[in-house]
Parts: structure tokens; sequence; C-alpha cells
């Protein structure tokens, strides 16, 4: 599966990018990366890569079975322009489900990289044998993501009321999105 | 499971044999059919219309139409005494497709079927063998393009992600490797896939060319 990457797309735009697993050597293409993100999408992070102690500490602790992460890169410049996390679990009761999280650089969200990072993660659990992909976004912050999973035949499966809070301590609804990755098409 | 090997020459096209011994019998699987030879054969009935997967290929006709193409190539498995049971079938893509773009370095791996009745005695992998030997396909970007409306999930009991696996499996073999593309009837569906072959001369200035075309831009930036 990894070795099948670097994966190329080319943008509306006709900007040449890559899609490849992170290495340690990604570090500082991260750290600007991260810095490109908005603080109040920042905000949102799981884990605060932004910062960058926690970022180095993460790369030394890569493990590609828990976590995946694959990132998008300008082929011109090798500068970071997107970045997706596809979780994985060890236990056998939910080693059939990975969960993902994407972030696209501001100015290439509009030329479909998170679409395709998407799909591509799509492809990915296939090939590795995944049933189920879980995806989480903050209602009213990550629309764009939304619409990108929904073309890509994610389901809405359950909305958190009043589940996270901004930060301007304002509750927001989270979405649960669900790809059945063993779906019959015969009947299409 | 026994083969046996042969090469000869048949109405200027070179042609090679492997017979598989398989527990229906012995299967002659043979490339570049020439136009003309095929009227005597007979599609074996796994190779047919089903409830919920019908075959690419319906009518003997349709393999002369393909080997009298330019550049049409047609391998084929044939148990005794004429039943095709397996095809390979190749040529340049249509001039009505986004690959024709690229004139003659696209090449098409259109379809590769196994009856029914004949599958799981490595068929497909012997028609494959035929098909990619030559040094013909150093020269061009062969591809193959997987719909999951036109697999026999139904036949081999997998879902659309494992046939996948399974097509994946058979095609990386050959070296195709997987990649993206923005073409809409790849594009409809995750489990569709294009893979593709690039020829050992094949220069980096027509895989550019590719790359960019897959994303429906004829000229690089």
């Amino acid at each position: 599966m990894i070795k099948d990457y670097p994966k190329a797309i080319v943008t509306k735009d006709g900007t040449s990018v890559l899609l490849r697993p992170v290495v340690p050597e990604d570090e500082e293409a991260l750290k600007q990366f991260f810095e490109t993100i908005p603080k109040n999408e920042q905000w949102f992070l799981r884990e605060k890569l932004s910062d960058p102690e926690l970022l180095h500490q993460w790369l030394e602790k890569m493990d590609y079975r828990r976590i995946l992460p694959i990132v998008a890169v300008k082929e011109d410049d090798g500068t970071i322009i997107a970045n997706l996390r596809l979780y994985r679990f060890t236990s056998p009761s939910i080693g059939h489900v990975a969960h993902l999280r994407v972030m696209v650089h501001r100015d290439y969200r509009a030329q479909k990289v998170g679409s395709w990072m998407i799909l591509d993660c799509v492809k990915l659990a296939m090939n590795l044998g995944i049933e189920k992909l879980y995806a989480e976004f903050v209602v009213g912050v990550e629309e764009g993501a939304v619409k990108a999973a929904t073309k890509l035949d994610f389901q809405q499966e359950a909305l958190l009321k009043d589940y996270v809070k901004d930060p301007q301590g304002v509750y927001r609804d989270l979405l649960i999105m669900v790809r059945n990755l063993n779906q019959d098409w015969s009947d299409f | 499971m026994t083969e046996h090997f042969w090469q000869g020459e048949r109405s200027g096209f070179l042609s090679k044999t492997i017979v598989v011994d398989t527990p229906l019998g012995a299967v002659a699987v043979r490339n570049n059919w020439p136009p003309g030879s095929m009227g005597d054969l007979k599609l074996e009935e796994g190779l047919g219309r089903f409830a919920h997967y019908s075959s690419i290929i319906h009518n003997v006709e349709a393999f002369e139409v393909i080997a009298s193409r330019d550049g049409g190539r047609v391998t084929l498995a044939v148990a005794e005494p004429n039943l095709i049971v397996a095809y390979g079938l190749c040529y340049y893509p249509d001039s009505d497709e986004r690959w024709s773009g690229l004139g003659d370095l696209m090449y098409e791996m259109a379809a590769v079927e196994v009856s029914r009745n004949y599958r799981n005695f490595a068929i497909g992998r012997k028609v494959m063998d035929l098909v990619m030997d030559d040094d013909f396909f150093e020269d061009k970007i062969v591809y193959m393009t997987g719909f999951s409306w036109h697999w026999d999930l139904e036949g081999s009991g997998l879902t659309p992600a494992q046939y996948r696996q399974k097509m994946i499996r058979l095609y990386s073999t050959y070296g195709f490797r997987e990649v993206y593309t923005n073409e809409p009837n790849i594009a409809l569906r995750a489990e569709n896939l294009m893979m593709i072959r690039v020829g050992s001369r094949v220069s980096a200035e027509d895989q550019r060319r590719f790359r960019y075309l897959r994303f429906g831009i004829k000229q690089p930036k």
C-alpha cells in the first residue's frame, strides 16, 4: 500500500501535487503548513501539531500502523498544502474501522485538494481491508470538507448537539459521517 | 496443472500459445489472433448475460472486429474443441476518448475476462502473460480502467472493495500501478480504478503530458 506512493494529482489551476506518507524530514515543511492554518481552525485540532515541540515529538514516535499521515506536496517547491491522517485501531473489536482528519491550506481549498485527499484515503482504506471510514466535522467551520465527503458517499450518521466549543466559547455541533467501504453497488 | 509452450507465425502475426491443463480439460491460450481466424469458435456459456452481470463481449464477431482494428490484439483461451473460455483484448483508444489526445502513445488494455466456469485455474494470468509478452509495450503507456458496474460480484462472491484489490494484485504483477484521474466515468465511484504501465522507452515529457491529461489539461504548465 505505502509502496504505491507518491500519487500524482493536478489541481484545477494546473499545479502538480504529489500525495505521499509523511516522513520525519517533513518537520519543517509541516511546521510551515500548520502556521498557515487560521487560529480559529487550529483551535479544533485534537492534537496541537501546530505546536512545534508537539509536532517534533509526534514525528519521532510516528507509527504508520496506528496513524497513517498523508501529505499533499507541491511538486515544484515541496510546499505541503494538505495533511490527512488515517487513525487505525489495534483492538479487533474496532480494527475494521478507521478515522480520518484532513486539513487543507486555505489557498488550495477551491482546488479540490481536500477531495483528492479524501478519495485517496478511501482507496487506501479499501486496500488495507478497512470496512468503515469515520470522520468528524465541526458544523459551520468545516463545511467544505463536509461537501467533499458527501460527494464521496460519506453518510451523515449522527449529530452531536453543542458538542464542541469554539474560541469564543460558543457551543457548536459535531457532525459524524461514515463511509461504508463494503457497500454493494450491484443494484445501482 | 501442466503447461506447454510454442511459438509460431500465423498470417504475418507472431503468435504464442500456452496450453494449460485444467480439471475441465486442456485450454490453449494464444495471443495475436489474426482477423478472419475466429469464425469456427464459440463462446463458452460462462461468458454471457447473467442477472447481475454481463460479459463485455457477446459474440465472436466482436473479436474479429477488434483484431481488424489498427493495433487491435486479441488473445483467446480456447477449450477443446472450439470454446472460448477467456479473452484479453487491447487496442488504441477510440478517437472520442480523452486518452486519444496523446496519439499512439496510449494503448488500452480493454478487457480480460474468464468464464465463470473456468475461474480459479489461473487462466486469467496466462492470458495476461501472453498479452504483455511483447516489446511493443516499452514504447507505450498501457492503461486499464476498472468500473465496478462491470465486475462479476455475484459470481465471485466479492465486495467491490475486494474485487478492486483482486484487480490491483493481478495487474501489479505486470508492472501496472494505480493513478488518479478526473475522467468522469472513473471518478464516479471510489471503487473504480485506472492503472497504467509506463514502458521503459517512454520519455519523461510524455509521462508529464499524460499526468496533466488525466486531469483534463492538454497543455502542461
